[in-house]
């Protein structure tokens, strides 16, 4: 489906938020973004995974906050002010999404890019998992990895994020 | 009568028991007189014997007083009388005078005279009768009445007995006539009988006594003769008895003395023959120097002498020496008796008389009382030994002032005197040999022949003598040799310190313009020095001046610390703004970012405000990245500030530091400048120093100068020292070696002589050598 998108939207531009990880610049899609924010401090979930850091009131919704440094197995850093949270729509089915937010070590740019120049991932094979790749955009020298938000987290780790947002969020409402 | 005459009132005291003893012949000749009576009378002893004793008279003396001794003496009976008797001088003495006849085998054959000395009342009693007698107040024989009783009181014993018998009797017949008147022929009877009776014991008393009387006269007389025998009725308890024990102690107590005088005279005998008899000349005077004893040797010695003595002493004769007085030795008696009064131990003197020489030992003889009786004197002819004495002092004398040939003539001497001449001219000839000997080798030496050599035998210290001096010229040939090598080296070395010296000179003058120019430095050296402490002294007064600018500097980096900090503050607000900016623009960025995100949702109706959207978004990074920008500029100035802070603050120690520094500084300098005033006047010393080195050395160079031309004379003198020494000729043996040699030094010199003008010239003969060399 995705190919099908790119091959139907070839001449398409679209228009990315690109962030900063670990002095790599990666990209999402700017219409499954639906805030950014800066940092600040999460309600910490116990028990949760490592690479989830916890919930964040967000308008009356609890949104988890996930750090993909964590998540994508890279080196540790302290959350600054530059530190941000990008609070993405996830789809998880057809019909439904979810909130959640990933923190990154800067915002870059809102890059309007168009979907000819867009490179495929490369395929290393079952040992690394390439799905939450969309694909690779070169941009002035730098390779800029463009992320699949649907897929960046695997769908009992999305259950798990459902979870705890719904009892944050109903335990938020509650209090409220 | 004889008058002896003058007289003086001279009272010569005779010593208390003193006995003076005459004896006299029949005529009154004094044929005896002891020692006492001739030293008192003051005649000499030949002078009194041979004499009539009246010379001893004195004319105070009555005549009748000697007529009456006379008289008594020529009865037989002894005489005693207080006489007045005249000394030679003129003088007196009195004495207590006994006479009696002198008796030999019944006869009398002189008469002798003892005297004591008598008592100042007897004296004076006897002075005044005599006075009395001279003026014929007083007799000496007793006249008239006086006269008569005297005889009849001189009656003779049995007679006076007789008488008194008589008288006694004449009673008892008046008493018998009355009786036979009477007719009382009892009474009558009784009367004759007692009468006849007494008469009778009366004559036989009367016989007695007289009859004893005679035989006790007879035994004094013989006592009075020396006849010691023992007297008749020494038993007898009476008087009688008494009387002749009395006289039988006397005669014994006589015959004592006697024994005694005896033994005496054969003591002195013995002695007088033994005197006699001995080889010395003794003779022996009297305390008036009369000559009492002359002795066989003495004889002989005078006899010999007489014909000498003679021509000087008239007077003298050998045969009648005896009894002379010995002034008849002496020219000047008077000295000699003063000379002889005076001794009172064993004296020796010599006299020169005639041309004989003697040696006289003199004593005085003291006898047991003290007083002086007589001299002895032993004579001794050394007119030999005088000569033999004069001639061995002449040749003493000549040998001491070195005439070696005097010698002792040997005519007319004998025996020892021969001998002792021989011996001497011996030791005389062997002392003029030696000298000679000597002699003759100094001669040879003093010609600087040292090839002689002593060769006569010698013993003792003679032979050492002669081995020493043979020993000597060997040494001295031996020294000679080593003196002429000496001399050579002496003459190279000398030539050796001569070029040494003037080397010297040279050097030393160096020196001194080196000092000079050392006491020119030292000089420019004292000024450097002296600038050098006005230096320090500025230098102090810099460094002070730097110091207090330190401090000064010091303030200045406080407050520039209190700047920075200011600064640093402000960086931190304007950090703090800037980090503001910085978050707007941030969150710009973000409001501009969601407002993209917002415009993309939008879709076509949002791109223009999509547009304004990244225009606010450019804007925010712009206003992002200046604030970044700035930020970093003032992180760094903040950073440079903390930089400059630190530096300031290092600049603020360093210059604490440095002010402490420059104050050690100034002490430093301080000390330096009085080390530069230390060092100046140690330089000034050291220049005085270097001055009197100067000076010093000048007197050295003008000494190396005069030893350099000393070293000159020296070698000159070397030179001749070895022609001085090649005067000598030595013995065989060393003088070839010596010839040897001279030629050795002669080549050696001419070697040395290029070396040294100072050489003395070689001979010719030398030169010729040199070419050939």
């Amino acid at each position: 489906m995705t190919t099908d998108y790119i091959a139907a939207n070839s001449k398409q531009i679209e228009q990315f938020l690109t962030f900063e990880l670990a002095n790599e610049v990666y990209g999402v899609e700017i219409l499954k973004v639906q805030e950014i924010r800066g940092w600040e401090a999460v309600r910490v979930i116990p028990n949760a995974p490592s690479f989830i850091k916890g919930v964040l009131n967000l308008r009356g919704s609890v949104i988890p906050i996930v750090d993909l440094r964590e998540r994508f197995s890279l080196e540790h850093c302290d959350y600054t002010q530059k530190t941000v949270v990008i609070v993405l729509c996830v789809k998880r089915s057809h019909a439904e999404t979810f909130v959640m937010g990933i923190v990154a070590d800067a915002v870059s740019d809102v890059l309007d890019i168009k979907c000819s120049e867009i490179k495929k991932a490369p395929n290393f094979g079952a040992q690394l998992d390439t799905r939450y790749m969309r694909g690779m955009h070169v941009y002035k020298q730098n390779m800029i990895m463009l992320l699949d938000v649907d897929k960046l987290l695997n769908p009992d780790e999305l259950d798990d994020i459902e979870t705890i947002s719904d009892s944050v969020s109903v335990d938020y409402d509650e209090l409220l | 009568m004889k008058m002896n005459m003058p007289i003086t009132n001279n009272e010569v005291l005779m010593k208390p028991g003193a006995i003076l003893v005459t004896r006299t012949d029949l005529k009154g000749v004094i044929a005896f007189a002891n020692d006492a009576f001739v030293e008192i009378s003051g005649y000499s002893r030949a002078e009194l014997i041979g004499s009539p004793h009246n010379i001893v008279r004195h004319p105070d003396m009555p005549s009748a007083v000697y007529e009456q001794m006379w008289d008594t003496i020529k009865k037989g009976n002894p005489w005693h009388g207080v006489v007045k008797n005249r000394t030679k001088a003129g003088g007196f003495y009195w004495v207590s005078a006994n006479a009696m006849p002198l008796l030999e085998n019944g006869s009398v054959i002189g008469y002798i005279s003892v005297r004591h000395a008598s008592s100042r009342t007897d004296i004076s009693e006897a002075e005044q009768f005599y006075r009395k007698v001279a003026t014929n107040e007083a007799a000496l024989h007793s006249t008239g009445a006086a006269a008569f009783f005297k005889k009849i009181k001189e009656i003779s014993l049995d007679k006076k007995l007789a008488f008194a018998s008589t008288l006694l009797a004449a009673p008892n017949v008046f008493l018998m006539s009355e009786f036979l008147n009477t007719a009382d022929y009892g009474l009558l009877s009784v009367t004759v009988t007692l009468t006849v009776l007494g008469g009778l014991m009366v004559f036989k008393i009367s016989h007695n006594t007289s009859e004893l009387v005679n035989l006790s006269i007879n035994e004094l007389r013989k006592v009075s003769q020396n006849k010691f025998g023992v007297p008749p009725n020494l038993r007898r308890d009476d008087q009688f008895g008494d009387l002749f024990r009395t006289i039988y102690g006397t005669g014994i107590k006589l015959g004592s003395d006697v024994g005694r005088l005896n033994q005496d005279t054969a003591d002195a005998l013995r002695i007088i023959s033994g005197l006699e008899n001995v080889q010395s000349s003794v003779l022996i005077t009297n305390v008036n120097l009369d000559i009492i004893f002359v002795n066989q040797s003495a004889r002989t010695l005078f006899s010999r002498v007489e014909a000498d003595f003679k021509k000087h002493l008239p007077n003298f004769r050998a045969d009648t020496l005896l009894g002379t007085n010995i002034d008849v030795f002496h020219t000047n008696p008077e000295y000699q008796r003063q000379l002889l009064g005076k001794l009172s131990d064993s004296t020796m003197y010599e006299l020169e008389l005639a041309g004989h020489a003697f040696q006289i030992i003199a004593k005085p003889v003291i006898s047991a009382d003290g007083s002086r009786i007589g001299y002895i004197a032993e004579w001794m002819d050394r007119t030999q030994e005088n000569k033999i004495e004069r001639e061995i002092e002449n040749l003493v004398n000549s040998i001491k002032v070195g005439d070696l040939r005097a010698r002792i003539h040997l005519e007319g001497k004998e025996g020892f005197n021969k001998s002792l001449s021989i011996n001497i001219n011996g030791l005389t000839d062997v002392i003029e040999s030696v000298f000679m000997d000597i002699n003759a080798i100094m001669q040879k030496m003093a010609d600087g022949d040292l090839t002689g050599n002593i060769h006569t035998d010698y013993q003792g210290a003679y032979a050492q003598c002669k081995d020493n001096i043979n020993n000597t010229i060997t040494k001295i040939n031996q020294f000679i040799e080593q003196i002429r090598e000496a001399a050579e080296f002496v003459n190279n070395a000398s030539q050796e310190i001569a070029s040494g010296n003037n080397n010297l000179s040279h050097r030393v003058e160096q020196q001194a313009a080196s000092l000079e120019e050392a006491a020119a430095s030292m000089e420019e050296l004292a000024s450097t020095v002296k600038c050098n402490a006005t230096d320090m002294q500025q230098a102090l007064n810099v460094v002070k001046s730097t110091a207090q600018l330190a401090e000064k500097g010091g303030d200045v980096v406080k407050s520039a610390i209190v700047a920075m900090r200011e600064i640093n503050e402000s960086s931190n607000r304007i950090a703090e703004i800037i980090g503001v900016i910085d978050e707007i623009a941030f969150q710009t960025n973000l409001l501009a970012l969601n407002a993209s995100v917002e415009a993309a949702r939008a879709g076509e109706q949002g791109r223009g405000f999509s547009v304004v959207a990244t225009e606010v978004r450019k804007l925010a990074q712009r206003s992002a990245s200046a604030a970044a920008q700035s930020s970093e500029m003032i992180q760094n100035s903040v950073q440079k500030v903390h930089a400059g802070t630190t530096f300031v603050n290092e600049t603020g120690t360093a210059l604490m530091e440095i002010v402490g520094y420059i104050i050690k500084v100034g002490d430093l300098v301080g000390h330096i400048t009085e080390s530069s005033n230390e060092q100046s006047a140690g330089i000034g010393q050291v220049n005085q120093a270097v001055a009197q080195l100067d000076e010093i050395t000048q007197q050295n160079a003008a000494l190396a100068e005069e030893a350099a031309a000393n070293s000159m004379a020296m070698s000159e003198q070397s030179a001749k020292m070895t022609q001085l020494i090649s005067f000598f000729k030595l013995s065989n043996k060393s003088s070839s070696l010596a010839v040897r040699q001279h030629d050795s030094t002669s080549k050696k010199a001419v070697v040395v002589k290029p070396k040294s003008a100072a050489v003395v010239q070689s001979s010719p003969s030398y030169n010729s050598d040199w070419e050939e060399f």
